[in-house]
């Protein structure tokens, strides 16, 4: 067995003539991690409780899945998903202020 | 500056209700002072009640205003003269051309000043930007607060990933360069592009690089913590996490020979074992004690051959002197990636690839810095020895014998379970068929039925026959 320490000394192992292009994978993407997405649909969720109940907290929580959503993002995902939902959530929360200005009361 | 409206309003008709009690200015007895004190007493309630109703802080200035009223009033009781000028002095406002619905005033007010029974009170529609205070909106701000926290933590985060992956590139390049032909294609456009670092997310940059003897490309994954979410980061308060990085090694066809071997870390090597289809397959937990390695590490071998190959002194002590960097190296001539999560057995036999993958820690625990990067490269180095070495690596005829008939054993039970299930699948379909057919029968009148019934029975009977005749041709 050759006991070369490093690639190559003398010889050069580039191949300028075997060069494959890079293949974009789409397929790994949703198996690693399916934060961005489980994000958009809970901040869809949410939105809708806050603007069909007129809960102000779920439409604050809507804002924060949606703002996750969108710093989990693949570069490789629709940005029009992310900012529908995004726009989604804040129309809940102007809604909701709309519909009964008072402050949110808290639970305690 | 309306309640001090109101205040005064109430004040007015306080003065205007004393009056209507006492129509006749001329009239003075003690009766008349008396109904006053009565009047004066209902009046200190009323305005109390009305001040205890409308919680604010003019409520003070109600009853002080209140009290020079009342004792106005007893002034008047004590002195004839003063109770005269004072009649005189509060004539005009009993002067109905004076006021505009005088009547109206003297009316309404008996009833809310009058009898035992608590006023009716409305609330005036006052805006809401004149009652409410900011104060009582806290918990928005917070969440607004918090909104921006985030936010900030997400620039910083990126900011954060972003210079470590320039780092890491910038350490490696001249090593990449003088093994690779292109470094750093993004697929796109017609040229290969050099020096392109993509970005996959915030926190997943990755390279490719090809154009090298034996191989046919590499990938580089920078797989850095995410920084940019702040979630994730209170997680890692609590559980701490490291950035790695994965580089994937695809060799030419036929440049490796058939074995496949792992060294990792115990946790990595048991899920390795575990999720990796080809892992899984073909290799066994083998003992670390005939080698030079830390206790830490484990090995999932096919072959010995193969083990003595590629744990040579050289690779030994690399692996001891960055014990705990080295998540893993898996090298697989079947490579295929992770088992499939789904029940259903695939028909098809997964692509195979051969593949070296080398999985790396950078140092500092998630404290990663930029110069962590440079104290990497002897891991690049290994990466591009133990490429070299599988090239030239050649197993013995009965290794080489003994690892071709495990895959077509390999092979052939897929082929089997994956006959069966298209078996399965097949009679499940002719039923459904026959099934169909039935139903469609019965919903047909009777000479169709006839009809539909010969032709069904035809084709049984054809089928019957056919394979005997094929039988009976053989012999």
């Amino acid at each position: 067995m050759s006991t070369v320490p490093a690639p190559v000394n003398n010889n050069d192992v580039r191949r300028p003539n075997k060069i494959t292009r890079y293949k974009a994978q789409s397929t790994g993407g949703p198996l690693d991690d399916p934060t961005p997405e489980y994000m958009n649909l809970l901040g869809m969720v949410f939105s809708m409780c806050g603007l069909m109940m007129k809960l102000k907290w779920s439409a604050w929580v809507a804002v924060y899945c949606s703002f996750i959503s969108f710093a989990n993002s693949r570069t490789s995902e629709d940005t029009k998903q992310m900012l529908s939902s995004f726009m989604l959530s804040i129309s809940a929360v102007v809604m909701s202020y709309l519909q009964s200005p008072q402050p949110m009361m808290p639970p305690w | 500056m309306n309640r001090l409206l109101l205040l005064g309003l109430l004040c007015g008709l306080a003065v205007v209700l004393v009056k209507s009690a006492n129509p006749h200015d001329a009239f003075v007895e003690d009766n008349d002072f008396a109904e006053f004190e009565e009047f004066d007493e209902e009046e200190g309630t009323v305005i109390t009640e009305e001040a205890v109703k409308q919680p604010d802080a003019s409520q003070p200035q109600r009853e002080a205003e209140a009290e020079p009223a009342d004792a106005g009033f007893e002034d008047e009781e004590e002195e004839d003269g003063i109770i005269e000028s004072e009649d005189d002095e509060f004539e005009h406002l009993q002067d109905e051309e004076e006021f505009e619905n005088f009547d109206k005033e003297k009316g309404s007010s008996p009833k809310t000043k009058g009898g035992e029974k608590l006023p009716d009170l409305q609330m005036a529609k006052v805006p809401l930007h004149l009652r409410t205070n900011w104060d009582s909106f806290y918990l928005e701000m917070l969440m607004i607060a918090g909104l921006g926290v985030y936010f900030l933590n997400f620039l910083a985060g990126k900011t954060k990933n972003s210079r470590l992956a320039t780092a890491w590139l910038s350490a490696h390049k001249d090593l990449l360069e003088a093994n690779f032909a292109i470094v750093g294609d993004d697929g796109t456009g017609k040229e290969p592009n050099q020096g392109v670092l993509m970005k996959e997310s915030e926190n997943i940059y990755a390279l490719w690089c090809s154009g090298r003897s034996c191989v046919e490309g590499m990938l580089v994954e920078l797989k850095l913590l995410k920084r940019q979410d702040l979630v994730n980061v209170l997680l890692r308060v609590l559980k701490p996490a490291a950035d790695q990085i994965v580089v994937n090694v695809t060799m030419e066809d036929k440049k490796m020979d058939k074995f496949v071997f792992a060294v990792a870390l115990k946790k990595a090597a048991a899920r390795l074992h575990k999720d990796m289809y080809d892992l899984g397959q073909f290799t066994e937990k083998k003992n670390v004690d005939k080698y030079d390695l830390p206790p830490s590490y484990q090995i999932l071998s096919e072959t010995g051959e193969a083990t003595l190959a590629i744990l040579d002194k050289k690779v030994c002590q690399v692996l001891t002197k960055f014990d705990g960097l080295i998540e893993y190296i898996h090298l697989s001539d079947q490579f295929s990636g992770p088992k499939s999560t789904e029940d259903t057995q695939p028909t098809k036999l997964p692509t195979v690839k051969p593949c070296l993958i080398f999985c790396f820690t950078v140092p500092g625990k998630g404290k990663s810095r930029p110069a962590d990067m440079e104290s990497m490269r002897p891991l690049l180095q290994l990466v591009f020895y133990i490429t070299e070495k599988v090239s030239r690596f050649q197993l013995s005829r009965e290794a080489r014998l003994k690892g071709e008939k495990r895959r077509q054993k390999v092979e052939e039970q897929f082929m089997k379970a994956a006959h069966s299930q298209r078996q399965e699948a097949a009679q499940l379909r002719r039923e459904e068929k026959i099934r169909a057919d039935k139903e469609r029968l019965m919903a047909e009148e009777d000479p169709d039925k006839a009809r539909k019934l010969e032709e069904r029975e035809n084709r049984r009977e054809m089928k019957r026959k056919q394979p005997k005749m094929k039988m009976m041709k053989i012999n």
